[in-house]
């Protein structure tokens, strides 16, 4: 008989935590999508690296030198990648367990359902967070061989938080749609209906209207504006890990808003300037609002639920 | 060990489905270090009261105790006493069985010392010790019923609950889960086993408590509900030829309730608690009869279920 105290942890706070934890990371590792996504988001990076030595080989001219290819690229998986990964990691999660039923016996050990939502949620975290160092890591080092010395490696780990907070958006989104609805085909067809029409809603938005503004304050690409002389920049939540990035290398950057005139002369009309830092917070603050509030909805659901199949 | 005389106790217990009442001001006690079977039909109700039991519903109305303990919300600490075993239980298709027992094992605070000496001594006993570190997504209907009951003893439960544990097993595992069931009662658990298997309550469970639409019909010992529901024996007698004045001579008897004769067989029914063999005998070869054969059936478990849940679906009995 294992009644003795000995033979029970001392921190059985940590313990059952690690256990959630080991439970989601266990599930999730071996999950067939996941090992398949990760298989793509290796082979999409592996091309982005080979194609211009093939091009350059066919063309009998050297590769050309980038020391910004690192830092520009990134995780090389942009918004689309983003969700692709957050719906792997998520679908299944909570509400995958009350359709298989492995929620009962889950449900039924000692262990909190807020320690069961947050473990869960840690561990979402642990794969992510290992799934995109690793890529990064490979996808830089890939960079040094193709493009040769890169420049700003150190603002890699920024890079790496912008994507990890733009992926925990639509994360807890299809946590707290999968746990009120305890369906993972709703949970990720909720989600990606939402980020089709965020995605083409944008666009539209931002070049015709005058209100472009409102889509800073949603979840996705955001508005688009122009960067001084950089060219194009998208201002929301998917953008985080570049746009840090870029106010690291360029503090004083301003963004710029227009939208396209559909009569003669078919100019740009300019809406309004401001800060790329203030760009950069706001999405920040967004996005970490919507996580909150995702979060939220997912684990009182979760609280509140009842097992009765 | 606990000292508290109920390891379950429910008051007014009631549970709602929209109209339909599932368990219906349910009062159940459950003496401690007792194997106390939980029986009914399909749908009376004892999932549904087992799963208010371990957390997974909340009742509308009513209260239930564990160990004395009023559980309300989400109470890991209450869940700490109890090993469960749902009824076809599924658990997580990419984990070993070695695995989830050990995580289990971790989620009810059991060092690392303890779960690899009770992991391995769990899979032996329920005959997975050769599956062991296969994935659980290989395992039969039966091996994942093992596991269930597996996963319930990990911490070694002061109260175990086991829901229909013997569905989906074949008659050989049928038996050795009843071995297993008067097992984990020897080391001083209380077993709380719902089944709708007459013949498994009536071998394992010295206690039980008869349900249906939610409501207790009756609960006691199996001796107490015997003796207060099973008024009726029947005595079925074989003669050697059909005789008017045996008959005619066995109804004048006082304690008989009922007397049909079909050829040479006279079937007896009487409400009298001793053996009325003797009288019926003499009263048969006093009569000229000659008796062939003569046999004793009383009211079995089985019996009492069917006639108080009948009764309780306002079907009388014929």
């Amino acid at each position: 008989m294992i009644k003795e105290k000995e033979k029970r942890s001392d921190s059985k706070f940590t313990i059952r935590f690690v256990a959630i934890v080991r439970y989601e990371l266990l599930w999730n590792i071996r999950k067939k999508k996941f090992l398949g996504m990760i298989i793509v988001a290796f082979a999409l990076a592996t091309i982005a690296l080979v194609v211009p030595v093939i091009l350059s080989s066919v063309r009998n001219e050297p590769i050309p030198q980038n020391p910004d290819q690192a830092i520009t690229t990134g995780l090389g998986i942009g918004g689309f990648g983003f969700f692709l990964f957050a719906v792997v990691i998520a679908m299944n999660s909570i509400s995958g367990e009350f359709e298989s039923g492995t929620i009962v016996p889950l449900l039924t050990k000692p262990v909190s359902r807020t320690m069961i939502f947050f473990g869960k949620l840690f561990a979402s975290f642990l794969i992510l967070l290992t799934t995109y160092v690793i890529l990064l890591c490979y996808l830089s080092i890939g960079s040094i061989v193709v493009y040769g010395p890169q420049n700003n490696l150190h603002l890699l780990p920024l890079s790496l938080i912008g994507s990890i907070i733009s992926t925990f958006i639509w994360v807890s989104m299809i946590l707290a749609i999968g746990t009120l609805s305890k369906s993972s085909m709703i949970a990720a067809l909720a989600a990606f209906g939402t980020w089709m029409g965020l995605g083409i809603a944008s666009g539209i938005v931002s070049l015709t209207t005058e209100q472009a503004w409102v889509l800073n304050f949603l979840p996705g690409s955001g508005a688009l504006g122009s960067l001084d002389s950089f060219g194009s920049l998208s201002t929301g939540t998917d953008s985080i890990a570049s746009n840090l990035i870029t106010i690291v290398l360029n503090p004083s950057a301003n963004v710029t808003y227009y939208r396209m005139s559909f009569r003669p002369p078919y100019t740009r009309i300019l809406l309004y300037t401001e800060p790329l830092l203030n760009v950069l917070a706001r999405s920040i603050g967004v996005a970490v609002a919507y996580i909150l509030l995702f979060m939220f909805v997912s684990w009182f659901a979760l609280k509140r639920a009842e097992v009765v199949e | 060990m606990l000292s508290l005389e109920f390891a379950i106790e429910t008051i007014d217990l009631t549970k709602r489905y929209g109209s339909l009442t599932a368990v219906d001001k349910l009062n159940l006690r459950v003496k401690a270090n007792t194997i106390h079977g939980f029986l009914g039909p399909n749908g009376a109700g004892k999932t549904t009261t087992i799963k208010i039991l371990v957390g997974l519903l909340k009742p509308n109305e009513g209260i239930f105790k564990i160990f004395g303990q009023e559980a309300k919300g989400d109470r890991p600490d209450i869940r700490l006493k109890i090993g469960y075993m749902p009824e076809l239980p599924k658990f997580s298709k990419h984990l070993t069985g070695y695995e989830l027992l050990d995580i289990y094992g971790e989620m009810y605070g059991l060092s690392k010392i303890a779960r690899k000496e009770q992991t391995p001594k769990l899979l032996e006993m329920v005959g997975l010790k050769e599956r062991g570190r296969d994935r659980i997504g290989k395992y039969s209907k039966g091996m994942q019923q093992r596991l269930g009951i597996a996963q319930a003893l990990i911490n070694e439960p002061e109260l175990v609950i086991l829901d229909e544990p013997s569905l989906g097993l074949d008659p050989v595992g049928m038996v050795e889960v009843r071995e297993l069931v008067k097992e984990i009662a020897k080391e001083g658990a209380t077993v709380f086993i719902s089944s709708h298997l007459l013949h498994e309550v009536q071998q394992v469970c010295s206690e039980i408590t008869i349900i249906n639409r939610g409501i207790t019909l009756a609960s006691g010992s199996l001796e107490e509900i015997s003796s207060k529901f099973a008024k009726l024996a029947t005595i079925e007698v074989e003669v050697s030829e059909y005789s008017d004045t045996v008959v005619k001579k066995l109804k004048a008897l006082p304690f008989l309730t009922q007397i049909s004769v079909n050829g040479k067989k006279i079937t007896i029914q009487t409400e009298a608690k001793e053996d009325i063999r003797p009288q019926v005998s003499k009263t048969i070869t006093d009569s000229g009869g000659i008796i062939i054969s003569m046999s004793l059936k009383e009211q079995s478990l089985e019996d009492i279920f069917i006639k108080l849940v009948t009764e309780s679906e306002g079907v009388k009995k014929k």
